[in-house]
C-alpha cells in the first residue's frame, strides 16, 4: 500500500513539474532565442560553417569547378618551402602592419588630444575627420589615391614649388607600399574617437594637481595621460592590427589586382586572393586563409600576454 | 527589356566575394524566354550588346539580364558563379578557358542545336573549328580578329614621322622611335609602350623564329636563350628612348582607360584587330592600326586569324535551346550585325559580313580591313594553351619585365628564371 501510493505520487509531482519547466523556457528563454534566431542562422551559416569547410578544403586540391580531392598537408607544406611568394606577400603585410599601425595609433591621439581641448564647433571637427575612416577603405578613394601619387599627381605638383622633382610613387616598387600605408594612416578617425572618449575619462584635477605641483605639459603627458590611457591603447593597438593584417581594398585597386609593381603591394590577402579567384586553387588558398588566422591570433594572445606590464586598470 | 550591371556597381560590392554572394541568393529564374548573358569589356561593347538584346527581346519577348565587367574581374567571377551551379545562361568564353570549362562540363555541347534553332549554313568553318573541343561544339565564335599595333596618327604627324605599316621591323621600330623622342612632342610621349610583358607579343616574335610559346602537348616552346634575347631587345628600346619608363608602364593595371595609349605616354600599343574600336571610343586623336614588327624585312607568319572571342551555355542552364537561339540570332541576324560592327572581331556569317561592310563607321572599317589583308603575316592557329598559361603569364612575365624595366634583374637572370619557374608552374598544373 505504502509503496503503491509511493509509486503513484512521484509520476504526479513530475507531471506537475515538467509543464511549468517547460513553459517558464518557453516564456523566459524562448523570446530571446528567437530574437537571436536571424543572427544565430547567420552566424551558423553563413559564418562557422563556412570556415569548417574552408579547414577541410585546405587539405585538398579544390578548384571551384571540380570536386575536392584530399591530398593532406601538402598545402601547408609547399607554402612553407617552396612558395617565394608566400614569404613576399608576408613581408608586405608585416611592413604594413609594423609601420602603419603605430602611425595611425600616434595620429589619432595626436589629434583626439587637440580636439580635446575644448574647442568650439567640435562635434564638427570630429565629424569631419573621422570622414576618411568611412570613405578610406571604398574604391573611389583607391582609385584617387592613383591620382595624388601619380607622376603628374597632387604629391609631384606640390614638391615641384621647391623644385623637387619627384617619382610616380604609385608604381615605383620603392614607394608603392608607403603609399599604401599613409592612405591606412589617414584613416585615423575610429581610433581618434575611442582614444577622445578615453581623454573625457581622466579626471581634470589630476592635471590641476599636477600644474600645482609644477609639472610641464610633457610631463603631464607621460605621468597621467598616456597611464591612464592604457586600456584605450591597448584596444585600439589590438582592433587596428587585426584590420592591418586584413587589409585588402587598397592594394586591389591601386595595382588593378596585381600586387605590382613587382609584388610591392602583394598583399597576404591579395595573394589569398590571386590563389583562389586568378588561379582558381581554392584549396592552397584556404590553407593561406587559415595560416592567417594564426598569425592574428599569435598576434592578439602575444599582445594580451604582455598587456599586464604596461597596461593599467584603474582599480 | 533588358537589365544591366555595370562594373561601377559590381566594384560598388567592393569584392568579388561580396557580389557572388549576393548574386547567389538571387532567385535564378532561368525560365524559356528570361535568359542571363555575361561578358567581359568596356562600355562601348557592353551599348553594342545591349543593342542586340534590345532588339531581340522587342521581337520575341522575354527578357535578357545583361552583366559586363573587366578582363581581370570576370574570370573570378564567373568560376563562383560555375561553382555555386549558378553560371549565366549566356557566356563569353575565350580560346584560353574554352577548354578547362569544356572538359568540366560547365559548359554545353551545342552539335544537338545545329540545324535546329543554331544556324551555322555560312558560317566561316575555322573560327567554327576554333570553338570545338574533342570534336564538340562548345564555342560560337564571335568574329575573327588578329594582334595589331594601335598607331595614334595625330602624335605621328605632330612628330613629323610616318606612321609603321604592316612592312615594319624591330630595326625600324628603333629607328623610328628614337627620331620620335628626339621629336619631343607632348611632354615626352614615347613612340611606344613597353612589349616585353605582352604574352601576344611575345608569341609573336617567337612565331617569326619558328618557334610557338606552347607546344601542342602543352610544354614551354622555347628556352631561356629565346627569353634573355627577348628581355634584352626590349632594354635596348627602353635604354635608347623609344619605349615608356616602366614606372609609366606599370600604372597600366588591364582596363583600357590605364593604357599607355589612352593616358596619352605612347603613341604605339601592342593589341588586338578589334579592339580599335574600344580604344577609339576613349581617345581623341584619329587612331589606325599595322602588325605587330618583323623579325626581319620580309619575315612572316607570326599573325593567326583567331576567334577573338565565343559564346557558350553554361552547363548548368535549364534553358539551353532558348539561350542557344538567342546566341544563333547574334551571330546571324544581319540588324544585329550592324549594330555590333567588328567590335569583337569580323564577323564569321559571310551574309553578315557582306551586309555591315558598307555601314561600317571608318574605325570599324580600319578593322575589318586590316584583318582581311594580313598577306603573308598569317600563320596557322596555334592550339589551345595549356590551361596554367594564364599564371605564367600574370605571375611571371609580367612581373619578370617589371623587374628587369625597374633594373631589379638581369635580363640573363630573368631569363633563366622564366624557363626554370614555368616549367615548374607547368609541372605542377598537369
Amino acid at each position: 500500500m505504502t509503496a503503491r501510493s509511493l509509486e503513484s505520487g512521484a509520476p504526479a509531482r513530475e507531471r506537475a513539474a515538467s509543464p511549468s519547466l517547460w513553459a517558464r523556457i518557453w516564456q523566459n528563454d524562448a523570446p530571446g532565442y528567437l530574437f537571436l534566431l536571424p543572427w544565430l542562422i547567420g552566424f551558423f551559416g553563413l559564418t562557422i560553417g563556412p570556415i569548417i569547410t574552408s579547414l577541410y578544403l585546405s587539405f585538398t586540391d579544390f578548384d571551384l569547378l571540380t570536386s575536392p580531392d584530399w591530398v593532406g598537408a601538402d598545402n601547408y607544406i609547399r607554402m612553407f618551402t617552396n612558395d617565394p611568394k608566400f614569404w613576399a606577400s608576408m613581408r608586405v603585410t608585416m611592413v604594413f602592419v609594423i609601420f602603419s599601425v603605430p602611425l595611425k595609433l600616434a595620429f589619432a591621439l595626436a589629434v583626439a588630444m587637440l580636439l580635446n581641448r575644448g574647442m568650439r564647433g567640435l562635434p564638427l571637427y570630429r565629424a569631419l575627420f573621422y570622414l576618411p575612416s568611412l570613405l578610406g577603405a571604398s574604391v573611389a578613394i583607391a582609385i584617387l589615391w592613383r591620382q595624388i601619387f601619380a607622376r603628374d599627381g597632387l604629391v609631384n605638383d606640390f614638391l615641384s614649388i621647391f623644385g623637387i622633382v619627384g617619382p610616380s610613387w604609385i608604381s615605383s616598387p620603392q614607394y608603392s607600399l608607403w603609399t599604401l600605408i599613409i592612405l591606412a594612416v589617414w584613416q585615423f578617425g575610429s581610433p581618434m574617437i575611442i582614444f577622445l572618449a578615453g581623454l573625457r575619462q581622466i579626471p581634470q584635477d589630476m592635471y590641476e594637481a599636477a600644474s600645482l605641483d609644477g609639472a610641464g605639459k610633457w610631463r603631464q603627458f607621460v605621468k597621467i595621460t598616456l597611464p591612464l590611457l592604457t586600456p584605450v591603447v591597448f584596444f585600439n593597438a589590438i582592433i587596428q592590427t587585426i584590420e592591418a593584417f586584413k587589409s585588402f581594398t587598397p592594394a586591389f585597386i591601386i595595382s588593378g589586382g596585381t600586387g605590382n609593381p613587382i609584388n610591392s603591394t602583394l598583399f597576404y590577402t591579395l595573394y589569398l586572393y590571386q590563389e583562389a579567384f586568378g588561379f582558381f586553387r581554392m584549396g592552397y588558398a584556404s590553407a593561406l586563409a587559415w595560416v592567417l588566422l594564426a598569425l592574428v591570433g599569435v598576434f592578439t594572445a602575444f599582445s594580451f600576454l604582455t598587456s599586464k606590464y604596461w597596461v593599467h586598470y584603474d582599480d | 527589356m533588358t537589365n544591366r550591371i555595370d562594373r561601377r556597381q559590381f566594384l560598388m560590392g567592393s569584392s568579388a566575394l561580396v557580389a557572388a554572394g549576393a548574386a547567389g541568393v538571387m532567385p535564378s529564374w532561368a525560365q524559356d524566354a528570361n535568359l542571363r548573358l555575361t561578358f567581359w569589356g568596356g562600355q562601348a561593347r557592353a551599348d553594342r550588346t545591349y543593342g542586340v538584346t534590345d532588339l531581340y527581346t522587342a521581337a520575341k519577348g522575354g527578357s535578357i539580364e545583361g552583366e559586363f565587367l573587366a578582363w581581370n574581374d570576370y574570370w573570378p567571377k564567373l568560376a563562383t558563379q560555375t561553382a555555386g551551379g549558378n553560371a549565366p545562361d549566356v557566356i563569353q568564353m575565350d580560346y584560353r578557358y574554352i577548354v578547362e570549362y569544356a572538359k568540366r562540363n560547365a559548359i554545353a555541347p551545342l552539335d544537338e542545336f545545329i540545324g535546329g534553332v543554331l544556324k551555322l549554313d555560312d558560317f566561316d568553318a575555322d573560327q567554327l573549328e576554333g570553338g570545338k573541343v574533342d570534336g564538340k561544339l562548345y564555342g560560337i565564335s564571335l568574329g575573327a580578329n588578329s594582334v595589331a599595333t594601335l598607331i595614334n596618327t595625330a602624335a605621328f604627324e605632330e612628330a613629323g614621322i610616318e606612321p609603321p605599316t604592316n612592312a615594319w621591323t624591330y630595326a625600324e621600330l628603333r629607328e623610328k622611335g628614337e627620331a620620335f623622342a628626339a621629336a619631343n612632342i607632348r611632354n615626352g610621349m614615347k613612340m611606344m609602350s613597353d612589349g616585353s610583358g605582352v604574352e601576344p607579343m611575345l608569341d609573336n616574335w617567337l612565331r617569326q623564329k619558328g618557334l610557338a610559346l606552347y607546344t601542342a602537348d602543352g610544354k614551354l616552346g622555347f628556352g631561356a636563350d629565346e627569353m634573355v634575347e627577348w628581355f634584352t631587345l626590349w632594354n635596348g628600346l627602353r635604354d635608347a628612348g623609344v619605349i615608356v619608363l616602366m614606372e609609366d608602364q606599370a600604372l597600366d593595371t588591364g582596363p583600357l582607360e590605364s593604357s599607355m595609349l589612352v593616358t596619352g605616354k605612347s603613341a604605339l600599343m601592342p593589341s588586338n584587330s578589334n579592339q580599335l574600336v574600344g580604344f577609339q571610343a576613349l581617345v581623341q586623336d584619329k587612331l589606325d592600326m599595322c602588325g605587330y614588327p618583323r623579325l626581319e624585312a620580309g619575315s612572316g607568319g607570326g599573325h593567326y586569324r583567331k576567334p577573338s572571342m565565343f559564346f557558350s551555355i553554361a552547363g548548368s542552364s535549364a534553358s539551353k535551346e532558348a539561350a542557344t537561339e538567342f546566341v544563333s540570332y547574334f551571330v546571324n541576324d544581319v540588324e544585329a550585325g550592324k549594330i555590333l560592327g567588328v567590335e569583337r572581331g569580323i564577323p564569321c556569317s559571310a551574309t553578315v559580313r557582306d551586309a555591315v561592310a558598307p555601314t561600317l563607321d571608318e574605325a570599324n572599317q580600319i578593322a575589318l580591313n586590316f584583318v582581311a589583308n594580313l598577306g603573308d603575316l598569317l600563320g596557322a592557329l596555334p592550339p589551345p594553351p595549356p590551361a596554367a598559361a594564364g599564371e605564367i603569364d600574370i605571375s611571371l612575365l609580367r612581373t619578370l619585365s617589371q623587374e628587369v624595366g625597374f633594373g631589379a634583374r638581369s635580363a640573363e637572370d630573368a631569363g633563366a628564371y622564366f624557363v626554370t619557374e614555368a616549367t615548374a608552374i607547368l609541372d605542377r598544373a598537369s
